[in-house]
């Protein structure tokens, strides 16, 4: 199996490029799936002002008249939530908010293709249940409202993002140039960057429905994954070079049994990272941080399949040129010290 | 190790831990009626408004904080329906038909807002297209202002074609200063006078100039505990400066410094001023300095056209994730902490207690960081970050236990394999941290927001990893091994069976 692997670099490049390309023309062309982050709906409000005292039930039936108009208008709502009124301070130089005690507003969130006619709807007879209901006339002052919002993109924070994955991975893969030789570190440039855009792709393609700041999160985690397991390879074909044997071996074999031999490590980190952000996603499921956790998992498994197909593939062609620049300019292809020693003895 | 000195040892180092362990995780209330409260480190731990629970050093206990502030900008020539409502309300009939007049309903008969007739509408109700592109440019204006904070969960809406809607996450100390301090549009301009009204314009612009021909940039930069506004001239605005201020020596001057029409803060200039640089300190906070940085910053870019806004309808609104998000990462971290565990005592018995001591320091130590380091919070995404580090010190302490059992199970001493075992992963641990560590550093050096403490979290994760499994680790091995006869039992290590011939 893991000959075969490492002989099939054009299938995993064209995946990857297949997956890639794709996914920055529906990131330039849609963007992501941002959901989570609500960039755009209708809301629909009812505001009361509590005058004297408004009891839990008269709250409750506020809640009811709403639902009642909307299913009469034929509409659903995503969220509901009652917000609680804050009086300015006096100065700015006060700072924080003060809750008023008693301004309110029962926010209903609905989509944006919801129409304007059914929320005038469902606003008029909420108008008339609360004007027909004693129990409003004297505690509440109520007033009933809708709105279209559309959320404004703050890109700095993503393009900032982008260029700091993009020089972090750069800066951890000279330091494995350095340690480890230049192919090492262009085998893991690929791989980092390729996970990274593999993790952008997968979302914009797929539509997973992110928050708008997880993204480049999830790109930061494909990289660093990646930079890991390709290190992980690295260290194990240094310890084989220093090996009697190694200049025995192809650049395919050298790869082949390092990777053979790393595979279990790989897998195993692989394998705890997924368990852990599963349970992770199932333990906060009822909460709004499951979507996070869950996504998390696409980076790992993106990091996974560059380090067990592509990059190994990469790697043997990557390694069988540098090692033929390197007879190219050895002076001298002698013996090594320890094999001479070795027919010495 | 001999094993008294061994137990002297593993007695301290416990007390260490349990002491630890006691500042960063327990909380309780003393004293007549529970009247004080011993908070630990955990909980005074900054938290991300998105997972709501007690935030803050003085949350109380179970109080519900996190969330935040919503807001809606109306600029002028648009009220809501519900003032508008209020204030034909208390009106006689004629006044409310002369208010009534000036006004009309917007988008349409069931719209939430009035438009004012001759400001933002024409006679017929239509919005003119004055209007729009003010809004456009009030509402672009708007978002650079919040943007610029980089505060992590800030947003910005527009509210059909006709309002601005913002949010801040309950993460600062004064929302509402931003809120209220954003709302001022307009120009930048610095006067000189005996008072505001009186006070004039230090600058002459002529007519094919703005003000970013005398003032380069304003930014804010902290000092140690001080914060302050920098303003950074241009050599005409300099001349301009040094001009305004050449009486100061005499008779103090005071500049004022407007957004529009709104002066935003005043300096007393007691000699001539001739530098490009203007550093206003004052009373801020890194906070505030940034703020009012920010709003000078996009003022310089600001017209006199430009639509006044007027801040409304605050609210306050729940954690994004709802209320148990943070009880939740707990959970997820004890599910964690107990397999992490099950995991070293099953298969190296009694070693496992080297791993879960050098896995307290190196939580605690975390722990104690994101508590005191000023921007570090917890988030779900500090979390993972914290998560990741932690794999790594796993991973790292199960590959120099595997190794020291490999060397064991060759014949080799105890001692000796553990020493050779260390020696043997040495730099792989030191390079795969080194690694991480670089990217989390300048992710954090880079991003913003979120990304950025999470970038952090990891590089500072990655760094205590590699000193807890390199050093700390191999420390509590040695003291732990000490106390036990039978060596190889203890770390749950097998010879290697030979054959005799």
């Amino acid at each position: 199996m893991s000959n075969k692997r490492l002989n099939l670099l054009s299938v995993w490049a064209a995946v990857s490029a297949v997956l890639i390309l794709a996914g920055i023309v529906l990131m330039a062309v849609l963007g992501f799936n941002t959901s989570l982050d609500r960039p755009e709906g209708k809301i629909f409000d009812v505001h009361y002002n509590v005058v004297v005292d408004l009891s839990e039930e008269s709250r409750s039936s506020l809640e009811t008249y709403c639902e009642d108009a909307f299913a009469d208008a034929g509409i659903a709502y995503t969220d509901v939530v009652t917000l609680e009124g804050q009086s300015d301070p006096v100065s700015p130089d006060q700072g924080a908010f003060t809750a008023t005690g008693n301004d309110f507003v029962l926010r209903y969130t609905f989509a944006a293709d919801v129409s304007d006619e059914a929320l005038a709807a469902a606003k008029t007879a909420v108008e008339a249940s609360i004007a027909g209901d004693e129990a409003f006339l004297l505690p509440a002052e109520t007033y009933v409202s809708y709105d279209t919002f559309t959320l404004q993109a703050m890109n700095e924070s993503m393009w900032r993002g982008a260029v700091a994955v993009a020089v972090a991975a750069i800066v951890a893969l000279i330091y494995v140039a350095v340690r480890f030789g230049i192919g090492s570190a262009l085998t893991g440039l690929v791989a980092c960057v390729n996970d990274a855009f593999l993790t952008l792709a997968v979302f914009a393609i797929a539509r997973i429905p992110v928050y708008a700041f997880a993204p480049m999160l999830y790109a930061a985690v494909a990289a660093v994954l990646s930079a890991i397991f390709w290190l992980i390879r690295c260290m194990k074909l240094r310890d084989d070079a220093k090996e009697p044997s190694a200049g025995t071996f192809s650049a395919e074999e050298s790869v082949a049994n390092a990777v053979r031999a790393t595979d279990k490590i790989v897998w195993a980190v692989a394998g705890i990272l997924l368990a852990l952000l599963a349970v992770c996603a199932l333990c906060t499921v009822m909460t709004g941080a499951a979507a996070v956790f869950a996504g998390a998992l696409v980076p790992v498994a993106a990091a996974l399949y560059s380090s067990m197909l592509l990059a190994p593939a990469l790697h043997v062609k990557v390694k069988a040129r540098f090692d033929a620049m390197k007879r190219r300019h050895a002076r001298y292809e002698g013996k090594k010290k320890s094999v001479k020693a070795n027919q010495e003895n | 190790m001999s094993k008294k000195k061994s137990v002297i040892l593993l007695v301290i180092y416990t007390l260490v831990i349990a002491a630890l362990c006691f500042i960063c995780t327990v909380s309780f209330s003393y004293g007549t009626d529970n009247l004080y409260t011993f908070s630990s480190v955990m909980r005074m731990m900054e938290k991300d408004a998105d997972l709501g629970l007690a935030y803050g050093a003085n949350a109380e206990a179970g109080a519900y904080l996190g969330g935040g502030y919503s807001a809606v900008y109306y600029p002028e020539g648009v009220i809501s329906a519900k003032e508008y409502a209020d204030n034909i309300e208390g009106m006689s009939e004629d006044e409310a038909a002369e208010y009534a007049a000036d006004y009309v309903r917007y988008p349409d008969e069931s719209g939430s807002v009035y438009l004012e007739k001759g400001i933002a509408c024409d006679e017929n109700g239509a919005m003119t297209d004055s209007f729009r592109e003010a809004f456009s440019s009030a509402l672009a204006t708007v978002t650079a202002r919040y943007a610029g904070l980089r505060v992590d969960g800030a947003r910005v809406e527009a509210v059909g074609d006709y309002a601005i809607g913002v949010f801040l996450p309950a993460m600062m100390d004064g929302e509402y200063t931003a809120i209220s301090l954003f709302a001022y549009t307009g120009e930048l301009d610095v006067r000189s006078g005996s008072d505001e009204a009186s006070a004039t314009s230090i600058f002459t612009i002529r007519p094919n100039q703005t003000i970013r021909d005398y003032v380069q940039r304003v930014t804010s930069r902290t000092g140690g505990d001080t914060a302050y506004v920098e303003f950074v001239f241009t050599d005409a605005g300099r001349e301009a400066l040094a001009t305004a201020t050449a009486g100061a020596a005499d008779t103090a001057v005071t500049l004022y410094f407007f957004v529009g029409d709104t002066s935003v803060l005043s300096l007393s200039v007691s000699e001539v001023y001739d530098q490009n640089t203007l550093y206003i300190s004052g009373s801020y906070t890194a906070e505030t300095a940034n703020t009012v940085a920010v709003l000078f910053s996009t003022a310089l870019d600001g017209t006199e056209e430009d639509l006044t806004l007027t801040p409304a309808d605050a609210y306050f609104h729940t954690a994004l994730y709802g209320g148990s998000a943070l009880i939740m990462l707990y959970v997820a971290f004890g599910v964690f902490f107990v397999a992490m565990m099950a995991f070293f005592f099953i298969r190296y018995r009694r070693l496992g207690f080297v791993h879960l001591y050098t896995y307290l320091l190196f939580l605690f130590a975390m722990i104690l960081c994101g508590w005191s380091i000023p921007f570090l919070y917890l988030s779900v995404e500090t979390f993972l970050a914290f998560l990741l580090t932690s794999v790594l010190l796993c991973v790292s302490n199960a590959v120099t236990f595997e190794s020291a059992r490999r060397e064991y199970a060759l014949g080799k001493t105890m001692a000796t394999c553990v020493k050779t075992g260390y020696k043997k992963c040495f730099w792989k641990l030191f390079d795969a941290h080194i690694v991480v560590a670089v990217i989390g550093f300048l992710v954090y050096a880079i991003a913003l927001t979120s990304l950025q403490t999470a970038g952090f979290v990891l590089g500072l994760g990655a760094a205590f990893s590699g000193i807890a499994t390199l050093a700390v680790n191999r420390f509590g091995w040695a003291v732990m091994m000490g106390t036990s006869k039978r060596q190889g039992a203890f770390c749950n290590f097998k010879r290697e069976e030979t054959e005799d011939e």
